[in-house]
C-alpha cells in the first residue's frame, strides 16, 4: 500500500529499547553465548501505537517524560526500526530533532548549510538554489562565514531551523526544539510553518509547551506509557493531557 | 557503497568535513595526513635499513617506502573506520542518511592522503630507479582494487565495533604481528626457502599480493604476475561484496547502538 505525499501511517507499531548504559555487546559475550544477566527489563517505548496522519494536517504530541514521543518522532523518521507493526511516509521528510544534530563545528554557516542540505538528500544545485533565503531567514548576517563553534545555541537554533524550513518538506518532525530562539524569531519559525502547512505539509510536532501545541496543532495525541491515550482535536485533547499529568487545566487568560 | 547518485554529494561533503576536523586548528593543518605516515616511514628505514641493515634489497628505502605506504593506508583506514560510527553517533541517532557514508569517508581520507604520499614516493622510485614501464598503466586498477578491498573491510570493522565494542581494540592489537608478517621491510623468498611458508606469507595474507602489485610496477618496473592480479581483483570484489552485506544487514539497529 502506498501513501501520498504528506501522509503517515503508523500500524500498530511496537518498539523496545534495552535500558544499559553500555549499549554494545562484546565478542566475548557473543562466542560464550551469554548474555549480561540482570539489569532493569526492556522498556516498552511505543506498544502497539497506530496512527494516521493524512497530508496537510497539524499533530501535537504530548505526554509525560518516557511516554514515547521523542521515539514515536525517530520511527517515523525513519531512523529507528520497529520492533513489530508498520510505518509508512509519503514524500520528503525533514526532521528537526535535535539542534544542529548534522553540523560540522568547523564548518562555517554557510557550508552546514550545504552539509545540511545534503543529508536530507538535496544536491548542490537545489541548495545553491535554496542559499540566499535560508541565510536570510537565519538572520546571522557576518556570522554565516564564521564556523558554528563560535555560535550562541539561538544562532545554532535559527540556522538549523532556517535550513529545515527551506527544505520543501512534505512532512515536517520537530521535536521540542523551538524553545531555545528569543520569541520573535519562535513567531516567525510559527509563520513559516504555518505557510508550509497551508502549502500542504504535514506537521508533526513533540513538545512540552502546551501553548505551543495549542498555537500550532489542530489535533494532538497524548502518548502515556507508550501507547495512545487519546487523540483527537487538541481543544479536547490537552484538558485530557492536563488530567492525566495531574495538573489543573490553565484558566484562559482574557486579554 | 560508493554511494549511488543520490547521494553522491552527501558522501562529497562528509569527506570534507572529515577532513576539516581532524587537524582542525593546528597550524600544519592538513599536512599532518602527509606529515604522521612520513615520520613513520622515517622510523622503519631508521631499524630496517640503517641498524637492520637489510642490504640485500637494492635500493632499500624505496622498496620498504613503496610497501609502506600500501600499508599505512590499509592499517589507518580500518583503525579510523572501526569506531568511526560511535563518533557520529550524534548524527545517527537525530538524521537519517545512508549511514555507510561515514566510514566510506573515512577511508576516502584516508585514500587521498595514501595517493598523494604514492604519487611522492613513486615518481622518486620510478626515477631513481628507472622503472618507468607500460606497466605503469596497471596501476590505477590495483589502486582501484586496493581501495575497494580496504573499503569493504572497512565498512565490516564499522558496523562491528558499533555492535561489539572489541573490535577495535582487537584490531589494533592484530595490526601490529599483522605488520611484521607482511612483506613490508623483505621479500618472503629472502627469509625462507621452504615453499609452503612462502606460500604462507604471499598468499595467506590477504594485503600480501596488494603489495606486492604495487611494488612489481613502481619499484620492479613490470606487471605483477597474472595470479598476483586475479588475486588483487577477486580479494576486492570479495571484500566489497561481503563488507557491505554485512554492513548493510547490521545497520537497522545503528541509532540504538551508537
Amino acid at each position: 500500500m502506498t501513501v501520498a505525499p504528506g501522509e503517515l501511517v503508523l500500524e500498530d507499531a511496537s518498539r523496545a529499547f534495552s535500558v544499559r548504559a553500555d549499549r554494545g555487546r562484546t565478542l566475548k559475550e557473543l562466542i560464550i553465548g551469554r548474555e549480561r544477566a540482570g539489569g532493569p527489563a526492556p522498556v516498552q517505548a511505543l506498544d502497539g501505537v497506530s496512527l494516521h496522519v493524512r497530508p496537510g494536517e497539524t499533530v501535537g504530541m504530548v505526554g509525560r517524560n518516557g511516554a514515547g514521543k521523542s521515539s514515536t518522532l525517530r520511527v517515523l523518521a525513519g531512523i529507528v526500526p520497529l520492533d513489530a507493526g508498520s510505518v509508512r511516509t509519503g514524500g520528503q521528510v525533514v526532521t528537526l530533532l535535535e539542534l544542529g544534530a548534522g553540523f560540522g563545528r568547523d564548518f562555517t554557516g554557510r557550508e552546514n548549510v550545504f552539509l545540511n542540505g545534503a543529508l536530507h538528500g538535496l544536491g548542490r544545485a537545489q541548495i545553491e538554489a535554496r542559499l540566499d533565503d535560508i541565510l536570510a531567514f537565519s538572520e546571522l548576517g557576518d556570522f554565516v562565514d564564521a564556523p558554528v563553534a563560535t555560535y550562541s545555541s539561538g544562532m545554532y537554533l535559527r540556522l538549523a531551523f532556517a535550513i529545515a524550513a527551506h527544505l520543501d518538506a512534505d512532512i515536517l518532525l520537530i521535536d521540542e526544539v523551538l524553545a531555545v530562539g528569543d520569541e520573535s524569531f519562535q513567531r516567525k519559525c510559527e509563520e513559516r510553518i504555518a505557510r508550509q502547512i497551508a502549502a500542504g505539509a504535514t506537521l508533526v510536532l513533540v513538545s512540552h509547551d502546551a501553548a505551543l501545541v495549542e498555537r500550532s496543532c489542530a489535533r494532538t495525541v497524548v502518548l502515556d506509557g507508550g501507547r495512545v491515550a487519546f487523540d483527537g482535536p487538541t481543544a479536547q485533547a490537552m484538558p485530557f493531557y492536563h488530567r492525566l499529568m495531574g495538573t489543573p487545566d490553565p484558566q484562559p487568560v482574557t486579554p | 557503497m560508493i554511494p549511488g547518485v543520490a547521494h553522491r554529494y552527501l558522501f562529497e561533503q562528509m569527506v570534507r568535513r572529515e577532513l576539516r576536523q581532524k587537524y582542525k586548528g593546528s597550524a600544519l593543518g592538513v599536512a599532518w595526513y602527509l606529515i604522521n605516515p612520513l615520520v613513520l616511514m622515517g622510523a622503519y628505514y631508521l631499524l630496517f635499513g640503517v641498524i637492520f641493515e637489510l642490504q640485500r634489497i637494492p635500493d632499500f628505502p624505496l622498496f620498504l617506502m613503496v610497501g609502506l605506504i600500501v600499508w599505512i593506508f590499509f592499517s589507518q583506514s580500518l583503525l579510523s573506520a572501526a569506531p568511526s560510527l560511535l563518533d557520529h553517533g550524534a548524527l545517527i541517532r537525530k538524521a537519517r542518511f545512508p549511514r555507510e557514508t561515514i566510514p566510506a569517508s573515512v577511508v576516502t581520507v584516508q585514500a587521498i592522503t595514501f595517493v598523494v604520499l604514492l604519487a611522492l614516493v613513486g615518481v622518486v622510485t620510478i626515477v631513481l630507479r628507472g622503472t618507468l614501464d607500460v606497466a605503469l598503466l596497471l596501476l590505477p586498477v590495483v589502486l582501484l582494487a586496493l581501495f575497494a578491498f580496504v573499503l569493504g573491510l572497512s565498512l565490516a570493522a564499522a558496523v562491528l565495533h558499533a555492535h561489539f565494542r572489541d573490535v577495535a581494540p582487537i584490531l589494533s592489537a592484530a595490526l601490529l604481528p599483522w605488520f611484521f608478517l607482511s612483506p613490508i621491510f623483505f621479500r618472503p623468498e629472502d627469509i625462507t626457502g621452504q615453499a609452503l611458508a612462502r606460500a604462507a606469507l604471499e598468499w595467506g595474507n590477504p594485503i600480501a599480493p596488494y603489495i606486492e602489485a604495487v611494488r612489481a610496477i613502481l619499484y620492479g618496473g613490470g606487471a605483477p604476475g597474472l595470479d598476483v592480479l586475479a588475486y588483487v581483483l577477486v580479494g576486492a570484489a570479495l571484500s566489497l561484496v561481503v563488507g557491505r552485506a554485512l554492513f548493510l544487514r547490521l545497520q537497522a539497529e545503528l541509532a540504538v547502538l551508537v
